[in-house]
């Protein structure tokens, strides 16, 4: 070999480890994957993990106890480059939905009551970023095959990978998909990033909103567009928050204070 | 006093460790502690519409994502009087027997081979092992192309839905997973030959009672409204909470379960020690020829029966394409009422899942979910309680009773995201 391989880490904190799987699930590639890097840690997939120095962290999941903060910042201490891997990483994932809205003392409660647990302190779930620097984010619930592997190829190479910015409808258009909103029911994709290839619609189902909010230019118009066709705002908010949580009511805040200044 | 701890069990699904605290030889205690955090999920669905439900529930865990669908599926039509049509529960079998051999196939030969055979992981066994991983592979990669055919994508797939699917899977998908699963059968059947020529430790032997879902039509299956038990009774899915009495400890953000005040295992050694009697094809004779009374002691054997049940599963699919191949696509059956409950019962590849819903005008006003894992734990540190006292008894070194304390919990299969879903607390 010419050049060291590049020192990568996969985490994983609270959420389905689905977007861990989804690298495992990536069998045609996955040899030629251990083989082009020096995969230093991967607990999921196994039991010889050194933790050190990283070129690459991937992490998935959110944050929801004491002991994960210190060690997502300790990953961080040791790592060049951190990749936010799958929703709950990105934006909280379902955990995080309620974020900002209060309550999950009571949540909590309800569930654990007054039984003392000592294995670490709760916290209500955020997304990585509300504590450490993250370089990259691949969202998705979970993260697609094809964007993940492109995305690595790059990263581990040192180059800036090309994601998608777009909403959902873009993919969907390309599958020539009949428009759900058309029917009346309300769908995510106007409000959604793409990434996973309109995969509801094409089963006649409305978009989930599960890669989060989009960052496309026009979302604004889109959401605009759903208001005049009679979608309650706060339906909406209701609908699309399962994954998006804080992120995606901070998106349709700000949108909604600009359309004030407008007017 | 010292500890002998395992800080981080690898190669399981989400984040769990072994803690031993030894007094001299004397083993003074044993815990899985899991380490995943919460979530409350239960909690989170409150208020939801069923079909919103539907989108956050699966995602408690990606590799059971099916299972928790189809279980929250089962709960919730029980409770609004939806009646699936044929064409649709062939469907949903269909897709639990990709999720079988997806889940089995990944566990027995990329997981749990390794420790027997000495290597820390499936990618370190390719140079000495290569076609058994490629093997591994080959099914992992058909299981998960069943799970997208049928639920729109290999994880979280939103396909399946209340009273139906958003869209049939193509005559012509059908038509491939026939073909390819006929050509995998003897790449399952290999893992059976494996695990059938292991030595299993005996250090963890010790009486174990087993639960499964009883299949309905006196068929092996993985969705049934009664739950079998291995001292012969039955009890109603519906009667659940009798099952599982939930209680928190400390050490875990995941709760536990007794039955008779005894601890009881869920997985696929249940089913197969409960229902083992109605397979049918090659996974009969594999099962007869390999079936022992130490199944019945040792959680180790839980490796070897589901490679003989992903058999079944894969020699199962020509007919199940058949059958929905020959059914016209139906209208999806809505609701006969918004108000009511029910519990949905099913075999995720780890054990019973069970999902109860309460239902009022139309919302989520109770989510009761009851994982495998969950039910296990109590199971999993009796048993590495045995094997610590066992083995240090014998003198072993630490490092060999680290590897035998590990064994033990990977071969429950463990999912701990799972585990750690959470569940209300309130018992009345």
């Amino acid at each position: 070999m010419t050049r060291q391989s590049p020192k990568v880490g996969v985490y994983g904190f609270t959420g389905c480890a689905g977007d861990q799987l989804m690298i495992l699930n990536c069998e045609d590639q996955l040899v030629d994957l251990f083989g082009a890097t020096e995969i230093r840690s991967f607990l999921m997939a196994k039991s010889d993990n050194h933790e050190g120095e990283l070129d690459v962290a991937f992490i998935e999941g959110s944050i929801s106890t004491e002991h994960q903060l210190n060690k997502v910042k300790e990953i961080r201490e040791r790592s060049k480059v951190v990749v936010a891997i799958g929703t709950c990483a990105c934006h909280g994932g379902p955990q995080a939905m309620k974020l900002g809205e209060g309550g999950f003392e009571e949540r909590y409660k309800k569930v654990y009551g007054n039984a003392k647990i000592t294995v670490s302190k709760a916290i209500e779930a955020q997304p990585i970023d509300a504590y450490i620097k993250v370089d990259l984010y691949i969202p998705g619930c979970p993260i697609d095959k094809q964007e993940f592997l492109s995305a690595v190829s790059k990263v581990v190479a040192g180059r800036h990978p090309y994601l998608i910015k777009s909403p959902v409808c873009l993919e969907c258009k390309w599958k020539e998909n009949r428009c759900i909103l058309y029917d009346g029911k309300f769908c995510g994709g106007p409000l959604t990033k793409a990434g996973c290839g309109a995969v509801c619609p094409s089963h006649n189902l409305p978009c989930v909103g599960c890669w989060g909010p989009t960052d496309d230019i026009n979302v604004s118009s889109e959401y605009q567009l759903l208001k005049e066709k009679g979608y309650d705002p706060d339906e909406v908010l209701r609908k699309i928050r399962k994954f998006g949580g804080a992120n995606v009511a901070k998106l349709l805040k700000d949108i909604e204070k600009k359309e004030e200044a407008k007017a | 006093m010292r500890e002998l701890s395992i800080e981080n069990l690898a190669r399981v699904e989400g984040h769990g460790g072994i803690s031993v605290t030894l007094d001299g030889k004397k083993v003074k205690s044993v815990t899985l502690d899991i380490h995943e955090g919460p979530r409350l999920i239960e909690q989170l669905v409150k208020g939801m519409t069923p079909a919103d439900d539907l989108n956050v529930i699966p995602r408690i865990c990606a590799i059971c994502t099916l299972s928790h669908r189809y279980a929250a599926i089962r709960g919730l039509e029980k409770a609004l009087g939806i009646k699936p049509p044929e064409k649709t529960q062939l469907t949903r079998d269909l897709m639990m027997l990709g999720e079988n051999v997806e889940s089995n196939s990944l566990h027995t030969y990329l997981l749990a081979l390794p420790d027997f055979l000495g290597y820390p992981s499936a990618i370190a066994m390719l140079n000495d092992h290569g076609d058994d991983v490629k093997r591994a592979l080959r099914l992992k990669k058909f299981g998960n192309h069943v799970m997208a055919v049928t639920s729109g994508r290999i994880v979280h797939g939103e396909n399946p839905i209340l009273g139906g699917f958003g869209k049939y899977p193509s005559r012509k998908a059908l038509e491939e997973i026939k073909m390819k699963s006929h050509e995998l059968v003897p790449d399952a059947a290999r893992a059976v030959e494996i695990f059938a020529s292991l030595d299993y430790p005996k250090y963890s032997e010790a009486e174990m009672t087993f639960m499964s879902v009883n299949a309905p039509g006196k068929k092996y299956g993985f969705a049934g409204d009664s739950i079998l038990i291995s001292n012969g009774k039955e009890v109603d899915a519906e009667d659940y909470k009798k099952l599982t009495n939930e209680r928190v400890v400390s050490h875990s953000f995941a709760k536990r379960s007794l039955y008779q005040d005894k601890t009881f295992t869920v997985g696929a050694a249940a089913r197969l020690i409960n229902m083992g009697k109605r397979l049918d094809g090659q996974a009969a004779d594999l099962f007869k020829e390999h079936y022992s009374d130490a199944w019945r002691k040792n959680p180790l054997y839980n490796n070897l029966a589901q490679a003989i049940e992903m058999t079944w599963s894969l020699e199962q699919m020509p007919d199940a394409c058949d059958r929905i191949t020959a059914l016209e696509d139906p209208p999806i059956e809505q609701p006969t009422r918004t108000t009511g409950s029910g519990t949905g019962a099913v075999e995720a590849p780890r054990g019973v899942l069970y999902h109860h819903y309460e239902v009022k005008n139309g919302l989520i006003d109770v989510a009761d979910i009851i994982t495998p894992t969950a039910q296990n734990l109590d199971d999993i540190e009796k048993h590495l309680k045995l094997t610590a006292e066992r083995m240090l008894a014998e003198d072993k070194q630490d490092e060999e009773v680290r590897l035998g304390l590990e064994m033990v919990a990977r071969s429950y299969d463990p999912c701990i995201s799972c585990a750690t879903h959470l569940v209300t607390l309130k018992r009345v």
